[in-house]
């Protein structure tokens, strides 16, 4: 036999020898998906497609001419009808817009006065951001249009080409922008921090929040006060270490960093068994609120990790399921209250706040009030946090009472348990989330909150830190989707009393946002695919329109030239939809659209 | 060129022999006949795998339901452990090689809980 035979001989024996030890089978990589994206992205297409373009730049003078966004613009929010360039629409969160002629008679008359493709899949969660009668609209996946907001004429367009192994947990979703000067900023799923110049939408900068590989992504609209942009991160669901930063809006510098769960030794620390705290979730995925009077920022924290297995983190977990008052200028903490301390069943205290100005027992109170994920309504002191009130905004809330201390007395029965029989309410999801918004009519005194009405079991499991991945210990069961016994509501609720003055409700969850009008109309949107009116003060339907996919987005109100124009996104993401309860069996597909009260009856 | 086919042969028939003298099955096998194996299994997949992603009951998800018969990247407990392993690239699959507690043993551990707990599949597919 010569030498190259023998040399074979042992080759294979070895190989297949080493096939014969104890863990067997050769383990290699699946070949890449397909991706028609990336074949035509790269031009080596079978059929040679030349590579898309990923940015589209616009030279010509558009707008008029307002110049840049100032800190009065900000301050102002929706007082001006014909801006809308806060999340919240003000900075208490009102959502509301002063347009009269948007009312219970000319809600009938809601006309499409044009629509916009974003060509993406999964959730479209946009608040469109409207200035000098420009549109700025983010689609999931973080594309990035600049429209005419009359005329929905495309300005300009960015397409993030993102990482394939983003971690994100619940969808590919983008809440909106924010805008300050002539720049328009962007948070995006491999959790940077994107700056563009509000006219030609070329890039000014682009900083990395957080490394997305350890399991953070940024989906909300960077909240922009003063100098600063403040933007938090999700990862609640990858045992990451919360936190939420401000940015210079010019130069993208970091100005500070509040992390939302307590480093070593440090204040709050002594809530988590162990050293828990290092992986400890607490994210901070949505937007804030500002108090100019006490110079206070409201952020608020989600879940500690793992979501459902706390057996390894007992204690509070501080800060989780917070609302955190900051001061602005250092990102120090003033004060906190915590919703649901100890918390195992993923209800994250992050649903928008509005900060209003009550009346309780004769007495003026500034209060900031919550509709939270665990089910009830919060009413606090915004001034230091006292804890006021709390009453359910759901027909079912079991998991839990709430004492005078506004600490929650958890029903054993609704703990997580190998092999759960017990249903508890509301289900993970909520209730309300922070996924969507409420609004608040001041006129009325009324919160509009849409909601998931729907329990789920809790299923616990091994809890196994694995960086970057997925920390659950545990998971829902989807008890009342599963035998379609889950429905939704929009409650209009008292903001000083949290009575429920009435209810609209649908056979899916409710999970579109909500924009109200000193008009007296409510709009907001449906997961069958309908856009709807509601009367403000009765909950009365005005108007539906089908506009296809399911509604996730923020709807806004805008005037320009006289005219009265409503924005209202369509499209959800199967998988989120089937797991909350909504309509599974329309397409996905974002598409925007703005109304216009027409003229007609 | 005939010697080098003639040694072809000869380290084919060696392999051949080898392999069928050891045909081990893989750890899988033993740990479904394990009760405290199948729990762990169950555990992690509960911890770690389900809720957003694997649902526990068969409904619309991007991520596929693993306890019928059809198996987008092989259905033999080597082929899961190998898509449990490397992940599925262009997905929200990650690779779990060398993250589990207890390494590859808690991957197999899985695998045997999906092969218990899903239906009869007869061969597998």
């Amino acid at each position: 036999m010569e030498f190259n035979n023998l040399r074979l001989l042992a080759g294979v024996l070895i190989l297949t020898l080493a096939a014969c030890g104890e863990q067997a089978p050769s383990t290699t990589p699946p070949p890449a998906a397909e991706s028609a994206e990336a074949g035509a992205g790269e031009g080596g297409g079978e059929i040679g497609l030349p590579a898309l373009p990923t940015h589209w730049i616009n030279t010509r003078p558009i707008g008029g001419g307002r110049g840049p966004v100032t800190d009065a613009d900000l301050d102002a929010g929706t007082d001006d009808p014909g801006q809308w360039l806060l999340y919240g629409g003000n900075y208490a969160n009102y959502r509301y817009s002063p347009v009269a002629s948007l009312n219970p008679e000319t809600a009938s008359r809601l006309q499409v006065a044009w629509a916009f493709p974003t060509g993406t899949l999964g959730q479209f969660e946009v608040s469109p951001v409207v200035y000098d009668g420009i549109m700025y609209v983010s689609s999931s996946y973080n594309r990035l249009f600049a429209l005419d907001a009359r005329t929905g004429e495309l300005y300009w367009r960015y397409d993030r080409v993102l990482p394939d192994d983003l971690r994100l947990c619940c969808g590919p979703m983008n809440r909106g922008v924010g805008i300050k000067g002539d720049t328009v900023l962007m948070a995006t799923l491999d959790a940077h921090l994107m700056a563009f110049n509000r006219l030609s939408g070329e890039i000014l900068w682009d900083v990395e929040v957080a490394d997305y590989s350890q399991g953070f992504s940024t989906t909300s609209a960077p909240f922009v006060l003063k100098n600063m942009a403040i933007i938090g991160v999700a990862g609640g669901e990858y045992g990451v270490r919360g936190f939420f930063d401000a940015y210079d809006i010019e130069t993208g510098k970091r100005l500070w960093r509040h992390y939302t769960v307590p480093g070593a030794g440090e204040p709050g620390s002594e809530t988590w068994e162990g050293t828990s705290y290092e992986t400890g979730g607490s994210p901070a995925w949505t937007s804030g609120a500002y108090d100019p009077e006490t110079d206070t920022l409201f952020w608020t924290t989600g879940n500690p990790s793992p979501d459902w297995n706390g057996d390894e983190r007992e204690g509070d977990n501080l800060y989780s399921n917070s609302l955190l008052a900051v001061d602005p200028q250092t990102g120090e903490r003033k004060w906190h209250f915590q919703f649901t301390p100890h918390d195992v069943w993923d209800y994250d205290g992050n649903t928008q706040l509005f900060l209003v100005d009550i009346e309780r027992d004769g007495q003026p109170v500034k209060a900031v009030v919550q509709a939270n994920r665990n089910g009830f309504f919060y009413i606090l002191d915004r001034s230091n946090g006292a804890f006021l009130q709390a009453s359910p905004y759901l027909e079912q809330v079991n998991w839990a009472a709430i004492d005078d201390n506004g600490r929650p007395v958890v029903n054993p029965s609704a703990v997580p348990l190998e092999d759960p029989e017990f249903r508890v309410c509301p289900g993970n999801m909520g209730g309300m989330n922070g996924a969507w918004t409420g609004a608040f009519d001041p006129r009325l005194g009324l919160v509009y909150i849409p909601a998931i009405e729907g329990c789920q079991m809790f299923q616990k499991g091994i809890s196994a830190y694995m960086d970057g991945q997925e920390y659950l210990g545990g998971m829902p069961l989807t008890t009342d989707v599963d035998n379609d016994s889950d429905y939704g509501h929009i409650s209009a609720i008292n903001a000083a009393t949290g009575e429920i003055r009435w209810r609209f409700k649908d056979h899916d969850p409710m999970s579109a946002g909500v924009v109200a009008t000193a008009g007296g109309v409510v709009i907001s949107g449906t997961q069958d695919g309908h856009a709807i009116a509601l009367d403000s003060a009765t909950g009365q339907l005005l108007w539906k329109f089908r506009v296809g996919g399911g509604v996730r987005s923020q709807p806004i109100v805008y005037e320009l030239d006289g005219d009265t124009y409503v924005a209202i996104g369509a499209g959800n993401w199967a998988t989120i939809a089937a797991f909350q309860g909504g309509t599974t069996s329309i397409p996905e597909g974002g598409n925007l659209f703005v109304f216009k009260v027409g003229a007609g009856s | 060129m005939r010697r080098r086919w003639s040694g072809l042969l000869l380290a084919g028939l060696a392999a051949a022999g080898l392999l069928g003298g050891c045909s081990q099955p893989p750890p899988s096998v033993g740990y479904m006949k394990d009760p405290e194996a199948l729990k762990r299994g169950k555990g992690l997949f509960v911890g770690s795998c389900g809720a957003y992603c694997h649902s526990a009951s068969k409904d619309r998800r991007d991520a596929p339901y693993l306890f019928d018969c059809e198996w987008l990247h092989g259905g033999r407990d080597e082929d899961i452990f190998n898509t449990i392993s490397h992940g599925v690239p262009n997905t929200r699959m990650v690779g779990f090689a060398g993250k589990m507690p207890d390494g590859d043993n808690d991957i197999w551990k899985i695998v045997a809980y999906l092969h218990a707990s899903r239906e009869d599949c007869g061969q597998a597919p």
